[in-house]
């Protein structure tokens, strides 16, 4: 792939746009508040597009069109199933408690809600976790731009950053998320020539049809049983691990996107984000899954394209850009490849943003330093954007050098992670629940997720313990792992609680169901009524859903 | 800051920059694509950044 000036021109273009946008931005802020929460300030159109945008990284990019190569529209079940329920669950029922709560951020939630060793678990983690995330991910771009166009690693991945740290330094969360929805345009309008073109070329979705197995032109027809479809998964566990668990506990507690609905100016736009980012999000199978699909039909369609080999197997991973090197002439190709710049930028600033909010408010002001002036706290949030950029470049070259430590911190991460959907719903819907039911709720669930994950074997992953059961693949084994954590996590907050002391229920206004006034929408316009938009955003799903059965 | 300007301006540049491109160089051409794809795509981003644009106008106050 060789790029012209004409690519470099956009590419530079883009540049200033988010950095102007980012300039523009800096008078906004003039307390910590300002810089880490954008004070309930940014309208809904733009929270709704970040909400969707901030999980749309580069990684997220390259990896929904190298599934749709490798599994096909069986990919599709990451939006349709692993995502819009969820989406929709967390506008109508979760964001009442957030909004009510007055939460910066979810680890604050759950110390309001439970205690002050739940947050920190909370807290300490997931501060952990968006640094090596955006790390990987760095890592994954420079990889990607060394290989296709022979930029250097080092100069790509510096380069990027250096960009990202300037306009979240300069107009802080909220110039995060304006640039996040310019991002989103960008990946739209980059990337559905991409799709149009390579499909057309393959003949269309009857051509796909044609051309493919059918096991990858149809996404539920081959689920009932692990053997017949190359996932590898049985429809229980799609729709229990990654339709319930693992979707719910990302969408919903995750605070990387939890904070773009909570930047909402008010309650009502809150809970209409996530609902209004269901539309977009449902379509993007078509632009980032289906060229996937392309690819694999145009290789067996003796037209000079076949699928990039790394050895004796595919390397999946450069299907997205070795399309694009037969797709696009110059010019667009620069789109294309700021499209991607686009992508890693929103995913980075997402985790960054995130990132140095939990660590302002629920580390650094409680643990640290308690009762400081504001500046002082905008102070630390500006050094921790700072500190959080060199962490993840500092993780992307651990990366480089040892592959399988980061492997395993993610599997770690993946532990704590999995069972916290089942404590925010007991949570927000128990008034029961207490403090020491949720904190060890978690434990177990998290000890739990390790111990499956030790007893069972897939691929030759797991089963360090003992190997008692097989699953036919990681992803069947993450599943599991997931609705194991998720269950006895429930089982044994509900358990504890009952012998422990709850929260007297004063204490709970605004943060349990119950007690929290939820705002009554018999007066607004239908488009602005979540439980019908919910509702339009399902049916709309369900029907995706048959038309690709 | 209302957001759909400085976008607007935005997809309008890239679409004059893709626009011109087709125009001028109607013959670049990838491997796999037969038409002028620069001339399309740039001509349906200059549509996008002048809807933004024009959203932005009508509305006056910032949203």
């Amino acid at each position: 792939m060789t790029l012209h000036a004409v690519d470099y021109f956009i590419l530079l273009l883009y540049f200033v746009f988010v950095l102007g946008i980012g300039w523009y931005l800096k008078k906004t802020v003039s307390t910590s508040s300002d810089f880490l929460t954008s004070r309930h300030s940014v309208p809904v159109w733009i929270t709704s597009l970040a909400f969707v945008a901030a999980n749309l990284g580069a990684q997220e990019l390259i990896g929904m069109c190298a599934s749709g190569a490798k599994y096909g529209i069986m990919t599709a079940h990451f939006y349709w199933l692993g995502a819009i329920p969820a989406m929709v669950f967390m506008g109508v029922f979760m964001m009442p408690f957030y909004f009510g709560s007055r939460a910066r951020s979810v680890p604050e939630y759950l110390k309001l809600r439970f205690d002050e060793k739940t947050r920190g678990l909370n807290a300490i983690s997931f501060a952990v976790m968006t640094v090596f995330s955006s790390g990987i991910s760095m890592y994954a771009l420079g990889l990607l731009l060394q290989l296709v166009l022979g930029w250097s690693f080092t100069a790509s991945v510096l380069l990027s950053a250096a960009i990202v740290l300037a306009y979240t330094l300069l107009g802080g969360l909220t110039s995060a998320i304006y640039n996040e929805v310019l991002q989103f345009f960008l990946i739209v309008v980059g990337f559905s020539p991409l799709a149009i073109l390579s499909v057309t070329r393959a003949g269309g979705w009857d051509g796909l049809r044609s051309r493919l197995p059918a096991v990858m032109t149809s996404s539920w027809r081959y689920m009932s049983h692990a053997s017949q479809n190359p996932m590898g998964v049985e429809v229980f566990g799609l729709v229990a691990g990654l339709g319930f668990v693992l979707s719910f506990g990302y969408w919903c507690t995750n605070f990387l996107v939890v904070q773009r609905a909570m930047a909402a100016r008010n309650m009502a736009e809150g809970r209409l984000t996530p609902l209004i980012g269901a539309f977009p999000k449902m379509f993007l199978p078509f632009i980032v899954i289906v060229p996937g699909l392309a690819a694999v039909a145009l290789s067996h369609m003796g037209v000079n394209y076949e699928l990039p080999r790394k050895g004796a197997g595919f390397d999946y991973d450069q299907v997205l850009t070795t399309l694009m090197a037969q797709f696009y002439p110059s010019g667009l190709l620069g789109v294309g490849l700021t499209g991607l710049m686009a992508s890693f930028m929103s995913g980075m600033a997402g985790n960054v943003t995130a990132f140095n909010t939990v660590f302002t408010y629920d580390i650094y002001q409680s643990y640290i330093r308690k009762n400081a002036p504001d500046a002082h706290y905008l102070t630390v949030g500006r050094v921790t954007t700072v500190a959080g950029v060199l962490l993840s470049i500092g993780c992307a070259y651990v990366t480089t050098l040892y592959n399988n430590i980061l492997d395993l911190l993610q599997l770690v991460f993946g532990f704590v992670n999995a069972p916290l959907f089942a404590t925010f719903v007991l949570g927000m819907f128990w008034k029961r629940t207490s403090a020491n039911g949720a904190f060890f709720g978690l434990l177990a669930g998290t000890a739990s997720a390790a111990a499956t994950h030790g007893l069972t074997i897939a691929e030759g992953k797991g089963g360090w313990i003992t190997p008692a059961a097989t699953f036919p693949s990681t992803m069947a084994q993450n599943f599991w792992v997931a609705i194991c954590a998720f269950t006895v996590c429930f089982v044994v907050t509900i358990g504890v609680s009952l012998f422990t002391r709850p929260k007297p229920i004063a204490e709970l206004k605004g943060l349990v169901w119950g007690v929290t006034p939820i705002p009554h929408d018999e007066f607004v316009p239908w488009y602005e009524r979540p439980v019908l938009l919910g509702a339009i955003a399902l049916t709309v799903c369900l029907v995706l859903n048959w038309i690709f059965r | 800051m209302d957001l759909r300007k400085p976008s607007g301006y935005f997809f309008t540049l890239l679409g004059l920059v893709l626009t011109l491109m087709g125009i001028f160089a109607p013959g670049t051409r990838a491997p796999l694509t037969e038409v002028n794809v620069n001339l399309y795509a740039g001509l349906t981003m200059l549509v996008f950044g002048a809807i933004l644009l024009l959203l932005a106008r009508r509305s006056g106050v910032p949203r």
